[in-house]
């Protein structure tokens, strides 16, 4: 009997210290595990040019990789129209098998295979700015930019004389990525409320500045019915400013654009561009590593998370929160 | 509890070890752990207080020598006559060559000067000078309605250091700075004339806060004295709320630090006042500060599980020690218990185990002793009692009676053969007793009077008796048929040799807690060599005198202890004194029985 419970009792002992052990050893192994840097990849759409949106990016992905310890290493085509080189890139990235790959797609459809490769090999995919006609993207971190048409539909409509009917145009970037389909989307559905205001055509500038300057050149010579510009990006807004500027109907075309530039911000405050509708790429940067990070942890992430835009005038381009948008400090 | 209540030796010690090494681990871990993590914590703030203070320095050097600058402009002569002029248009070539002159002295002072951005003179007449020669301002934009114009106005002289922002006064630029303006008076100091605006190049405050390294997270950023963010390495994030500073905090503050209350995120911050309005602060993770506390964690852990492991190992060999030879005397132990009393238990260590043995063995000796013993009395009792029995139903004596009540019937002496038979009579019927080994003194009387007036019937002339018992002992108890022997000896031994009547007394009473009884006669008496042997165990009953005696001593031992018995007094021709010694037990307690 007491032989019996002896050794009840020992094997209760036993018990206790092997669940110690197990429980420490698990700990041990659960710190090793959050203590190791994680390795990031993230690819731009356009690196190495001097486009403050990307920079203001990259600052944001930096910022975010030295507070959460992760090694990040910033990948992408030089030019967002080389969507072949972005999907040779993303190619090799997998075979260096980070944890994460953080993407902004030069193009919606694409760059979706390359999104189940990415899936395959156990690597956690994360989306930024522009993202894929897929769901293998575990969170998609950008403007919503179907909003942000919207706002700049409703900017020209405040713009325009309500009492006349009136033609637009829109100025396009590059067909077929996300962000400029849901930005049009975005201005096409406000303006289907509107019975005015009509979207006369629709230019790509191939976000290309001097394209954009020249379409919206010929067009307003061809169509003097034209009102108002709405440009989706920034080379197309700078470009379409130009054009309006140096056929003298500053003020005349009202143009409505999208992120900022120091090129934008003169054109601001010279009265060509009335409205621009600035992202906040810094947020986009930060939170799409974060959230990456989380992703490798195993944290559950939103499939979607809106770093929301803001409407920039000459009223207000110089307050305090709106300087930083509009003259990002980037680091030389 | 429950859980605590082992059974076993072995068991409470291991578990109480166990507990032991549990309890010091932790104790010695949460105490050098806490110690460990608070010097780190000190060191870091210190390192953090350090660092800002040069922050400080060097911020401080900037506005000083801004400050400066300004003091070299604003005793400028050219400057005040510049301001000074009403209404003047700034178009005479005497004063273009004035604006030109002051634009070369501002333009020297800051040539050689990466900090400063520009230094400009705005006059309340409408004229401006820049350090640069060839100024286009910013068309679209009003100088008297920037903020650093309308609070140097408000500050009437003093001067203004302006929060981090962009200049875009100059056409096409719009660069970050911080800026320094103060009004200008007039050369009596009656009215204001103008602002003096000294900017300062942002990037070298940015580059100096980026190359302080606090830590892998930590960072420093700057308030004015307003609350807005100065420099902030993610000002972004915080303006989208994603992020959010105490300021109200560290501006309630003026220098020191304090510590937020964030859980895993909680955060040091560690300010100093610039005296100009700025605040630095420092910020640090307290999880950061104390890097290797998941480390020294896990060490305190590792080595927590090792002592308890080691602990236990030994806690379970020394109980196994412990307990090995007390489970082998328990062993040894319970075969005595089933009956076995030659097992001697071996003597091993520990020494307290050993002695235990050891007492145990003598133990067991000693009762081995004391049953054979209880053995051997018991047969001597049942002896002795067969002997007492003999002596009573003496066949000899019973023959001698009969044999006498038949020559007395013979004689027609029927009065005397009335009397004999009816003390025969008598006498075996007061020796029935219904089996009972002790009866009253009383009983025991009776039966010696029985007996005497038989033998006197016989012996006639021959014998005398005398019973003088004091009659307060009659209810004390005495073991039956314990005076017949001696009387029998008295008689056949003493008085019978004797010539002449021979005189037995019996006499009895209690002194010192016993009784005693005495039965005296004249007779022959004793040699001394036969009063010495008379007590002594005869080899054979057979043995001539006496043999009653000695059964009626070893009786007595027997019943009463060695401190009873026969003492034998005897003068030879003169008598022999016999004196029993008996314990004095009341009827009553004799139920229990003496005799086991």
């Amino acid at each position: 009997m007491s032989e019996y419970r002896r050794r009840s009792a020992s094997i209760a002992i036993a018990a206790v210290l092997i669940v110690i052990a197990v429980v420490g050893i698990y700990k041990w192994a659960a710190t090793q595990r959050t203590e190791k840097p994680v390795n990031i990849i993230v690819t731009v759409k356009a690196k190495g040019q001097m486009i403050d949106f990307w920079k203001v990016l990259t600052t944001g992905i930096e910022d975010a990789a030295r507070e959460f310890d992760a090694n990040v290493s910033i990948i992408g085509p030089p030019t967002e129209r080389e969507i072949d080189l972005q999907i040779k890139q993303l190619e090799q990235a997998i075979r260096e098998k980070p944890d994460a790959i953080v993407m902004a797609a030069t193009d919606y459809n694409r760059l979706v295979p390359l999104a189940k490769q990415i899936k395959k090999a156990g690597i956690k995919l994360i989306t930024v700015d522009s993202g894929i006609n897929s769901s293998d993207s575990l969170s998609f971190i950008a403007t919503d930019n179907i909003a942000a048409g919207q706002k700049a539909a409703e900017q020209m409509a405040k713009l325009l004389p309500d009492t006349d009917a009136a033609q637009i145009a829109i100025v396009s970037f590059v067909y077929g990525t996300s962000s400029q389909m849901e930005r049009e989307q975005g201005v096409r559905q406000w303006l289907e409320g509107n019975t005015q205001i009509k979207v006369a055509s629709t230019l790509y500038s191939e976000g290309l500045l001097d394209k954009a300057y020249e379409l919206t050149k010929e067009l307003l010579t061809a169509n003097p019915g034209i009102k108002g510009i709405v440009g989706l990006n920034e080379p197309s807004t700078v470009g379409a400013g130009r054009a309006i500027d140096e056929l003298g109907l500053s003020g005349k075309v009202k143009l409505v654009g999208f992120d900022s530039s120091v090129d934008e911000v003169k054109l601001i405050e010279g009265g060509v561009l009335q409205a621009t509708i600035v992202q906040k790429p810094y947020n986009m940067g930060y939170l799409s590593v974060k959230t990456a990070i989380e992703a490798v942890r195993g944290k559950k992430v939103p499939k979607l998370i809106d770093t929301e835009s803001v409407i920039i005038n000459k009223d207000n381009m110089y307050t305090e929160q709106n300087q930083k948008l509009l003259f990002p400090f980037v680091g030389e | 509890m429950e859980l605590f209540k082992f059974k076993s030796i072995q068991t409470n010690i291991a578990a109480a070890s166990a507990c032991l090494i549990l309890l010091t681990a932790i104790l010695l871990g949460v105490i050098s752990y806490q110690l460990s993590a608070s010097s780190v914590r000190e060191t870091a703030q210190d390192y953090t207080a350090e660092l800002i203070r040069q922050v400080n320095a060097n911020i401080q050097t900037y506005i000083t020598s801004m400050e400066n600058i300004s003091m070299l402009a604003l005793s400028n002569e050219d400057v005040r006559e510049l301001v000074s002029e009403a209404g003047n248009d700034g178009t005479s070539s005497e004063e273009l060559a004035r604006e030109q002159r002051i634009s070369a002295y501002f333009h020297s002072i800051i040539a050689s000067r990466r900090d400063i951005a520009s230094i400009n003179v705005i006059g309340y007449n409408g004229r401006f000078v820049s350090d640069r020669e060839h100024v286009e301002l910013n068309p679209s934009i009003r100088l008297a309605e920037q903020p650093w114009y309308t609070s140097a106005q408000e500050a009437s002289g003093r001067i203004v250091v302006s929060s981090s922002h962009v200049q875009h006064m100059f056409k096409d630029e719009y660069d970050w700075v911080v800026s320094l303006s103060r009004e200008l008076w007039s050369k009596d100091q009656t009215e204001p004339r103008g602002v003096l605006l000294v900017d300062l190049n942002f990037s070298v405050i940015n580059d100096t806060l980026n190359n302080i390294d606090l830590s892998k997270r930590g960072y420093i950023f700057i308030v004015d004295e307003d609350g807005n963010i100065v420099y902030h390495p993610q000002q972004q994030l915080i303006y989208s709320n994603l992020k959010s500073e105490k300021i109200d905090e560290v501006l309630a503050k003026g220098s020191g630090s304090f510590m937020t209350d964030e859980g895993k995120t909680s955060r040091i911050y560690t300010i100093q006042d610039t005296g100009f309005g700025w605040k630095i602060v420092g910020v640090s993770y307290v999880n950061e500060l104390i890097g290797n506390k998941r480390e020294m964690q896990l060490s305190m852990v590792a080595a927590g599980i090792f002592c308890l492991i080691v602990g236990l190992l030994l806690a379970v060999f020394v109980s196994r020690n412990l307990s090995r030879p007390i489970k082998q005397l328990q062993e040894h132990m319970k075969k005595v218990e089933k009956g076995s009393f030659n097992i001697r238990v071996p003597i091993g260590n520990p020494r307290e185990i050993a002695s235990l043995a050891r007492t145990f063995n003598l133990m067991v000796v000693k009762i081995e002793e004391l049953m054979s013993q209880v053995v051997r009395e018991q047969e001597i009792k049942r002896k002795s009692e067969l002997t007492a029995l003999q002596a009573q139903i003496n066949p000899h004596f019973l023959y001698n009676t009969l044999d006498s009540i038949i020559w007395m019937a013979e004689g027609k002496k029927t009065d005397e053969v009335v009397l004999m038979t009816s003390a025969l009579a008598r006498l075996f019927r007061s020796s029935i007793s219904r089996g009972q080994e002790l009866v009253s003194i009383r009983t025991e009387i009776e039966h010696v009077a029985n007996y005497l007036t038989i033998q006197k019937i016989r012996y006639k002339d021959k014998l005398d008796f005398h019973i003088d018992i004091d009659p307060d002992i009659y209810m004390y108890r005495t073991l039956k048929v314990l005076l017949q022997p001696l009387l029998e000896n008295a008689i056949y031994h003493g008085i019978k040799n004797r010539i002449g009547t021979g005189t037995i007394q019996v006499t009895g009473g209690k002194r010192d807690g016993y009784i005693w009884l005495e039965v005296s006669d004249n007779g022959v008496g004793m040699e001394a060599e036969a009063l010495r042997t008379i007590l002594e165990p005869r080899r054979s009953d057979r043995e001539s005198k006496g043999v009653g005696v000695v059964n009626v001593h070893e009786r007595i031992q027997l019943y009463f202890g060695k401190d009873y018995g026969l003492t034998y007094k005897s003068v030879p021709d003169e008598g022999t004194i016999v004196t029993v010694r008996i314990a004095a037990i009341e009827g009553d307690e004799l139920a229990g029985g003496v005799g086991a």
